[in-house]
């Protein structure tokens, strides 16, 4: 019955926009901008709605306890969501420097056939498929780090710190490998909005070209934080690169980067298939869901608090 | 010996020639004014005299400039800045640093003060002198784009400035400035020139007329006459000039 | 006054080698998958039978992606037909009425739903479809009766009641995943046409919404076609959405159920005991790698050509 009222409600939204295009074709336009507007809220409240079972049993015990037992039916998603920061933090911090100078560098400094070679390669990195990350990091990324941070282990402290290269460490730097590329988008359309008279400004006070570069990128500040919270949601939201490499350890809580461990998108892509299995999985994983929406929003809410102070 | 000694110079970018074979000699402490339609080179001169011009990849600068005797382009461009200081026909100091920070930041990079006290003692005269201390002592930390356009224009002096530069190279400095900035910004070069040799590109006949010493007059790219400024502007010895300051030529 | 000269080229130096850092990675993907993926489609049985035939079960000797590449193909040419026909317009929204409040929010909410977690929004679908399946259900079944009766068999393939995981839910997914990138993209094309031109065409034609689509359009088709483009490659790669609409199948099978997808099996086979799967699973991104280049360099290509 649901099902078919809003079977006619998208049906009569879909005949009204061509209508009012065609009519008056201010409005048609706005109700397709609210399309967006609409798709955004019924996600929230859908999953809102759907994780209202877990809320009402577990309440805040589901946000800070690690337990997963679904068999009997404990579930607590604090090791996903700190392997969720923790893999985040760690992409972030290898990619903003690795954004930033590739940035810089296209629009500085590169020779201008290299710099439309480097500008494609990083448009590539952006649209590589994430399974096909997923496959590298596995077989490539992976080993690589254990291998390099074993014998420096082995060197220096006489142990070998990673056992396998399903890890947090190589989620984080895989995500900041696939993340790179948005930052540097913002940042370089950032750069190429600075005017002719402040760069002559910075110049005709005497600078060399890597301390303009400095005044340079702290002029465009907004758009350096801007890339930031954009690769941030990105890395926290990704799921299949990330499920294939970080080891799908949810029963216990991890912190040390090297072992294997969990975050929330690879927790409900590797258990919801069992959760209709289960009485309460299907609400715990949609709370999870929820969560992640909520972390994007705040981030969203702060980026934009961010560049609404920064407005010169 | 002149100040600064343009010998042959040739400017094109790409291929449309801009400079032809300009050669003019600026003489120390006085203001030289380099005036002309729209299009003539002037400002391209001005920004071959600090080098600035190699911002511009497909430019291609030949013949010499000499201050004091040497070559500019065999100078580190740096210390050439150092020296020979511009402010530019949009005001353009960095919006986002406060008004401090735009005249320090020229001191700062180039390691012109000791410490802070020094630092702030220099700012302050520069300040001073560019006749804007009285109107910001008071919020020298607000961001720089809260300023008036005439305020940011004599931010832009402060920041020149600061350096206590030799050669002050001035673009069109009051063609965005109300009739009122544009008074106070003239009777300031007036002042500076005792201590500061001025190059003022100016669109305004005019204003070359009223503050400078000597003139140039270019078109398309030559030097037509030059010569001291009553002289020209009563006796133009070329029939262009006396087109140009006679208003027929714009 | 020698160290800032130093600090200078030293600095120049790290940024120009980080950069490079940052692209090294692409390099290396497309070199070991394409390595890998080779031998393995080669010992496989062969490109041609790669591509139609089924994956291979653990203790089979040769195997292909046939079904999955029907159903990527399938559904990304789904998706990316409602992607391109609601996005344009919202972009279009966003990009040119600037002046209106709602298409500041709507800008704000394409933003925020461009950056979603894709997993969240194939659960999205997968609730909204598990309201609905009954309803659609009822029109679909006798639908499929009458085609098959005048078209014949093979109709119900395509047209049928649907299971709870099946290809259309899985376009549908994937058509949100592109929504509001072709919108942010198109809105971008838009707001870059300069002033004069845009009062020009406004002026010429006669109603608004030829301005926008006809006159305005040829403006930047080029940029909006590499958008169309590019956002089908990026769905063609996507498998998180998948997960819980499609579900994944490796046999030939009705649209109507169950559908397997490229970037699904790849998920699946890498992470199997099984050399012949894993194996399977690198001649497979071989083929999905190829797919995504050619998008890929007929979007730049459009984008030369100015």
């Amino acid at each position: 019955m649901l099902g078919l009222l809003l079977l006619l409600f998208l049906g009569f939204y879909a005949v009204s926009v061509a209508a009012l295009i065609f009519l008056k074709f201010r409005w048609g336009m706005r109700v397709v901008g609210l399309a967006a507007v609409l798709i955004l809220g019924s996600i929230a409240v859908m999953f809102a709605v759907y994780s209202a079972p877990a809320l009402a049993r577990y309440g805040l015990s589901l946000f800070t306890t690690a337990d997963w037992d679904p068999g009997a039916e404990r579930y607590g998603l604090l090791s996903a969501i700190v392997g969720t920061l923790i893999s985040s933090a760690l992409a972030i911090a290898v990619a903003m420097p690795l954004a930033v100078s590739a940035a810089v560098a296209i629009n500085e400094f590169l020779p201008s056939q290299v710099r439309w070679v480097v500008a494609s390669l990083l448009d590539l990195t952006a649209a590589m498929p994430t399974v096909i990350y997923g496959l590298w990091g596995r077989d490539v990324l992976g080993p690589a780090l254990a291998a390099g941070l074993n014998a420096l282990g082995s060197w220096l402290l006489g142990a070998e710190p990673v056992r396998t290269p399903l890890n947090l460490l190589t989620a984080g730097v895989l995500l900041a490998v696939m993340i790179t590329p948005y930052a540097a988008a913002i940042i370089r359309e950032g750069y190429g909005l600075i005017p002719r008279q402040i760069e002559e400004a910075i110049y005709a006070v005497g600078a060399t070209r890597f301390e303009a570069v400095l005044i340079k990128l702290r002029y465009i500040k907004q758009y350096v934080a801007g890339g930031f919270f954009l690769a941030l949601g990105r890395a926290m939201g990704e799921t299949a690169a990330v499920a294939m490499v970080v080891g799908g350890n949810y029963v216990r809580l991890v912190l040390n980067p090297v072992d294997p461990g969990i975050t929330i998108s690879s927790l409900i892509a590797l258990q919801f298939p069992n959760a209709a299995n289960y009485l309460y999985m299907t609400p715990v994983l949609y709370a999870a869901a929820l969560t992640l929406v909520l972390m994007g929003l705040v981030i969203n809410g702060v980026a934009l608090y961010l560049l609404y102070r920064w407005q010169v | 010996m002149s100040k600064i000694e343009i010998r042959d110079l040739w400017l094109s970018f790409g291929k449309v020639a801009v400079l032809q074979g300009v050669n003019l000699s600026v003489a120390e402490r006085k203001i030289t004014a380099l005036m002309g339609p729209s299009g003539s080179g002037k400002s391209t001169i001005l920004r071959v005299l600090n080098r600035l011009i190699e911002l511009i990849p497909e430019a291609v600068v030949k013949g010499d400039v000499y201050l004091d005797g040497r070559s500019i382009f065999s100078m580190d461009v740096v210390e050439l800045r150092r020296r020979v200081q511009m402010i530019f026909q949009i005001p353009n100091p960095i919006p986002n640093l406060s008004i401090f920070e735009n005249v320090a930041l020229g001191l700062k990079l180039n390691k012109l003060v000791r410490n802070k006290s020094e630092l702030y003692s220099r700012v302050k005269t520069a300040l001073e002198r560019a006749q804007l201390w009285e109107e910001v002592k008071d919020r020298l930390s607000s961001p720089a784009g809260k300023l008036s356009g005439g305020q940011q224009q004599r931010l832009c002096v402060a920041r020149a400035l600061a350096f206590e530069p030799e050669v002050l190279l001035a673009d069109e400095p009051t063609a965005n400035l109300d009739p009122e900035n544009t008074a106070r910004l003239e009777e300031l070069f007036l002042d500076l020139k005792k201590d500061v040799t001025i190059i003022l590109v100016t669109h305004f006949p005019g204003q070359a007329a009223r503050i400078s010493d000597y003139v140039a007059f270019l078109y398309k790219g030559r030097i037509v006459e030059t010569g001291p400024t009553k002289e020209v502007f009563t006796n133009p010895k070329h029939e262009l000039t006396e087109k140009y300051v006679t208003g027929k030529l714009y | 006054m020698n160290w800032r000269r130093v600090k200078n080229w030293l600095g120049i130096g790290v940024i120009v080698t980080l950069s490079l850092f940052a692209v090294a990675p692409v390099l290396s993907v497309v070199v070991s998958i394409y390595a890998a993926g080779a031998a393995a489609i080669a010992s496989l049985g062969g490109l041609a039978t790669f591509l139609t035939a089924e994956p291979p079960d653990p203790f089979a000797t040769s195997g292909g992606v046939g079904p999955l590449l029907a159903g990527t193909l399938y559904m990304t040419a789904l998706g990316a037909a409602a992607g391109i026909l609601v996005g344009f317009p919202i972009g279009i929204y966003i990009g040119e009425f600037k002046r209106d409040k709602l298409s500041h929010v709507a800008r704000g909410a394409v933003n925020m739903l461009v950056e979603f977690p894709t997993i969240a929004m194939g659960l999205f679908v997968y609730g909204m479809f598990s309201m609905v399946r009954g309803d659609v259900n009822s029109v679909l079944a006798p639908l499929s009766r009458d085609l098959s009766s005048v078209l014949g068999g093979w109709v119900t393939w395509f047209v049928g009641p649907l299971d709870f995981y099946n290809a259309y839910i899985g376009a549908a997914a994937l058509a949100i995943v592109m929504i509001p990138y072709v919108a942010l993209f198109t809105a971008s094309a838009y707001a870059s046409i300069d002033q004069p031109l845009r009062e020009a065409a406004y002026s010429l034609s006669g109603r608004e919404y030829k301005a926008v689509f006809t006159v305005l359009r040829k403006v930047v088709w080029r940029a909006v076609l590499a958008s169309f483009l590019l956002g089908t490659a990026k769905i063609a790669g996507e498998t998180a959405p998948l997960f819980f609409t499609a579900l994944g199948n490796h046999y030939y099978a009705p649209f109507t159920g169950p559908t397997g997808a490229v970037t699904l099996w790849i998920y699946e086979a890498a992470q199997s005991s099984y050399k012949v799967q894993v194996d399977s699973a690198y001649g497979a991104a071989a083929v999905l790698l190829t797919v995504v280049l050619a998008l890929f360099i007929l979007a730049k290509l459009l984008g030369r050509g100015r």
